[in-house]
This record gives C-alpha cells, sequence and structure tokens, in this order.
C-alpha cells in the first residue's frame, strides 16, 4: 500500500492481503459488524477520555485544579440543560435495548 | 510479531492444564522479574528523538507515538487485550467446554484441525472470544497505519535522511523479487511486512501491547534483550560477526550489537521497510546495528561467515521447505564451531488437544498465520539437527518457553 501524499520512495510492493474481514464468526454477519463497531467505539471514547485527562492535568498546572472541577456546581440553568442532554445521549447510545423485535424479515405488512 | 502465532500461545485455559499455558507462564513469570540495564528512561541507550511538529519526546529508548490521540487508542487496545484474557477467552473457554461435553469429546483427546473446524461450525458462542480479539487487532493495525499515512511525507522523509547516516549501514535491495509466502498480512496487519511503507512503524508499535498483554514489558526491548544475553557463543570465546535472521524491527539485533559492541552485527529481512525502520531506530540510539534487505535462505554471504546465526519467531512464518532452506543457509554461513540458535515456538505434532488445536486454528486462519500449520507439521529442532549442527544437550533457554536450539555447526 503506497502512502498517500507522498512521491517518496517507500520500498514497499504488493501484499497479499488477508480475507479476515469476509469472516463469519457468530452466524449473522451483522452482529460481527456490530462487535467490530462496539469495539471501536469504544476506542475511540476511551481516547476522548483520556485527552480530557491530559487536560485537566495542563489545566492543573496553569491553576485551574482538580480540586477546582470537582467541586463545581452548576448554575440552575446548566443543569437543566445537562440533564437534557445527559437524557439524549442515553436514549441515542442505549434506546434501543428497549426494541421488541420479533417479525422475520421476510415478514409482510401486519396490516396496511 | 513479530512474527507471533499470537493466540497459539496465548491460549489461557482451565481446559487446558497442558504444555501451552505451562510455556506462557514460564515466560510470563520469568519476564516478571528480569531487570535490563538501561531501561530506564535517560539512560544509555536512550533515544535522541527526531525534529518535527509531531516530536512528543521519548520514554527510554522508544519515541513516544507521533499523536496523542493515537497513544490513547493504542492504550485502549492493550487494556482490551488484558480484559480479553481475563474475561472474554474464559466465557469462549466455557462455551468450548459445554459443546465438548454435548458432544462427548474428551477435552485431553488429541484432534486434528479436520476435527475441531467440524467442531467450532456448530457453535457461534465459541467463536466470540475470536471475533472480539480480531476486532480488537485490527482496530491496533487501522489506527496505527492511518496515523502513519497521515503524515506520511513527514515519516518517509525521517527514513530517507536515515538511510544515509550511520553509525550503522543499511542496504535495501529495491530490485530483489519478493516471495509470495512472504507477502501475506501475517497478523492481519495492513500489508504485512513488505506492502506498506511504514511497516516498520506499525508493527513496532502493535507489538509492543501486544507484548504487554502477553509476555510483560518490551517498550525497552527488555524482551530481546534478555535473549541476547541468552545467547550461547562459540567454545572458543570469539565473536567477529553476527546474523540475525528475518530481524523484523531489529529489536533483537540492536541487543546483540549491545552486547557485543566490538562484533560486526547484521540484522537481514525480506522486508524493505521493515529493515529501514530498523536503521532508522537503530541510528537514532547511536548503535552501529547493520541492516540489510535480503532473504534469509539466500543471504549471499560467503561461506563460514558468521560466528552467531540467529533468528526470533521467523520459521513459523515461512513454508516448511523454506525453513529447510534456510537451516541449510545457515549451515553454510556459520563458521565451524560457530553457534546457530533459532529462537522459535516448540514445534511439531499435527494433533493436540481440542481447546489448544481451536487456538492454533484460528490463528492460522484469521489472524493470518499463513504458515504456522506447516511449522506445527515438522520439528524444527529434528531439521537442524540433520543438517551439519550439533544440539547442545542441556543448553539455556533463549526465550523461556520456547524450543531449546542451541546448535553447534560441526566442522
Amino acid at each position: 500500500m503506497a502512502a498517500p501524499d507522498s512521491k517518496r520512495p517507500t520500498y514497499a510492493t504488493e501484499a497479499i492481503p488477508s480475507d479476515v474481514k469476509t469472516g463469519m464468526f457468530l452466524g449473522n454477519p451483522a452482529l460481527d459488524s456490530l462487535v467490530s463497531c462496539v469495539i471501536a467505539m469504544n476506542a475511540e471514547m476511551w481516547s476522548m477520555r483520556r485527552r480530557m485527562k491530559v487536560m485537566e492535568a495542563v489545566m492543573a498546572k496553569k491553576g485551574v485544579t482538580t480540586d477546582l472541577i470537582e467541586k463545581y456546581v452548576p448554575s440552575a440553568a446548566e443543569k437543566v440543560a445537562w440533564e437534557q442532554d445527559r437524557d439524549r445521549f442515553v436514549s441515542l447510545t442505549l434506546g434501543a435495548l428497549a426494541d421488541q423485535g420479533f417479525r422475520d424479515m421476510s415478514t409482510d405488512f401486519p396490516k396496511r | 510479531m513479530h512474527r507471533r502465532e499470537l493466540l497459539g500461545l496465548a491460549a489461557g485455559s482451565a481446559l487446558v492444564a497442558h504444555t501451552l499455558q505451562g510455556e506462557l507462564a514460564q515466560a510470563q513469570e520469568y519476564f516478571s522479574t528480569i531487570s535490563v540495564p538501561g531501561a530506564a528512561a535517560g539512560k544509555a541507550g536512550t533515544v535522541t528523538g527526531s525534529k518535527g511538529p509531531l516530536q512528543r519526546g521519548t520514554d527510554g529508548r522508544l519515541l513516544r507515538m507521533g499523536s496523542l490521540d493515537l497513544e490513547s487508542q493504542q492504550d485502549f487496545t492493550l487494556a482490551f487485550r488484558q480484559m480479553h484474557a481475563r474475561q472474554i477467552r474464559v466465557a469462549a473457554n466455557n462455551a468450548f467446554q459445554r459443546l465438548l461435553e454435548a458432544e462427548g469429546i474428551d477435552p485431553t483427546m488429541p484432534l486434528s484441525v479436520e476435527q475441531v473446524r467440524e467442531l467450532v461450525a456448530k457453535d457461534p458462542a465459541i467463536n466470540f472470544g475470536v471475533k472480539c480479539w480480531l476486532s480488537n487487532q485490527q482496530i491496533t493495525w487501522k489506527t496505527l497505519q492511518d496515523y502513519y499515512h497521515q503524515n506520511a511525507d513527514y515519516y518517509l522523509a525521517e527514513m530517507e535522511a536515515a538511510d544515509k547516516s550511520g553509525p550503522g549501514a543499511l542496504v535495501l535491495s529495491p530490485a530483489m523479487t519478493i516471495p509470495d509466502y512472504a507477502r501475506h498480512e501475517i497478523h492481519i496487519q495492513p500489508g504485512g511486512y513488505v506492502g506498506d511503507p511504514f511497516a516498520g512503524h506499525i508493527y513496532h508499535y502493535g507489538t509492543n501491547s501486544f507484548y504487554i498483554s502477553q509476555y510483560g514489558h518490551n517498550e525497552q526491548d527488555e524482551i530481546h534483550r534478555s535473549m541476547a544475553g541468552q545467547m550461547p557463543i562459540p567454545a572458543d570465546g570469539k565473536v567477529k560477526r553476527i546474523l540475525d535472521m528475518g530481524c523484523g524491527v531489529g529489536q533483537l539485533t540492536v541487543a546483540l550489537k549491545e552486547r557485543f559492541p566490538d562484533a560486526e552485527v547484521w540484522g537481514i529481512d525480506v522486508g524493505g521497510p521493515m529493515v529501514r525502520y530498523s536503521h532508522l531506530r537503530a541510528a537514532r540510539m547511536g548503535i552501529g546495528a547493520n541492516f540489510a534487505q535480503k532473504l534469509a535462505e539466500d543471504t549471499g554471504y560467503p561461506d563460514n561467515h558468521f560466528d552467531i546465526v540467529t533468528s526470533y519467531i521467523m520459521h513459523h512464518e515461512m513454508p516448511a521447505d523454506v525453513t529447510r532452506k534456510v537451516i541449510a543457509e545457515a549451515q553454510r554461513v556459520t563458521r565451524p564451531g560457530g553457534v546457530y540458535y533459532p529462537i522459535d515456538f516448540k514445534s511439531g505434532g499435527t494433533r493436540t488437544n481440542p481447546r489448544q488445536m481451536y487456538s492454533r486454528w484460528w490463528d492460522h486462519r484469521w489472524n493470518n498465520e499463513v504458515w504456522s500449520l506447516e511449522y506445527h507439521s515438522m520439528n524444527l529442532t529434528d531439521e537442524v539437527a540433520q543438517r551439519g549442527f550439533t544440539q547442545v544437550q542441556n543448553a539455556t533457554a533463549a526465550m523461556p518457553g520456547f524450543g531449546v536450539r542451541h546448535f553447534v555447526r560441526t566442522a
């Protein structure tokens, strides 16, 4: 695979690709894909959390300490706004847990 | 991995109270206790860093990854590997146990790979652990590859500058025909060892998390330096030239040069990007190890040239017939009385207990260890013994849990 943004020599040659993405391990390719997505999303989530830790550490050296952050009391308006955002977040990420699928893919409309 | 049969040795299972787990435990215990001089940040061997906008400093001899996000993504995949070993694999093993019971199969009964393939197709639950592991492996590689490709010009320029610098030499062979057997994406690393210009960078940082999760820390080359420290020398004590075949990113090569500073040490690998990175890294550390893009089965070195010839986890990544050619080449270039010590997993046996064979199967098939079953179809130790070498009895293991293959070239 050539580097995308360089004309420099790479000393690379064509590889024989693996077919790992064609593997179906869970009896349903959608399940396989979902597992991959969940792990990837968590990698990104941890990356974000870790960046926040770095930011807190850097801010602490500039006077905004963890203590200040932990003890921060949101205003009434902030509290309302944050709760709304929390509920939206929960609904978006976990709302599908309440879905009640029972119809086969081939099932027609019960009525139209 | 290094050229690693990634799960084969990592099949920790209550089901497998067997050699594999014993080997792993032995290695883990060993590496948890070793102390490597100079491993701490700032001591001898510390990298001097590189210039450029992506510099984030060093951790001892390891250049920190180029971005905080990449470092965090790798941090996650490491944690996932560890959690997988502690929890997901246990659950998968339990599912496997239930399947064996349902099928009335004795968990200690040796099975062939064909029998195991038939078995696992019956129950997706036991494959869940594999799926999770592979997805995490893909993320490990993809995040690394994406990063280096996004910053390709910078890192290519860095290698270009290093190509011409010392203290060690770099010999590239862009016209060399790469055999098909070496072009596979081993460990599902995108591009494998030959197909991505940053194969060395990707391999090095990707395998760091693998080592931590399986054997212990290796960011300071602790494991490779330990192996170099255990490497036996010829009886006459003369060590002028050393060859490290299939050197990967040159960690053992560099460690050997550190142990034998007056010797001429060469690391060879089929991958141009691999030896470029090896050379870059050695140059950064000021270590005069030499690297060349060469085939282990056709090195081109003169007869009787080396006092020590070694390799690390190379043979299970080549077909059996190539391994035999490599042994013949090692016999040719090792001087009489010289040491030949190929370090690789214990081999031999096409039937083993169901859980172990399952691990061997999926690692071969889906982690793309294309040649690992061929490796296990022969006995590497016996193969070497048949080709002009005398095995040293009661020798020390250069890598605990691996095959003990200390040979001396017969006169």
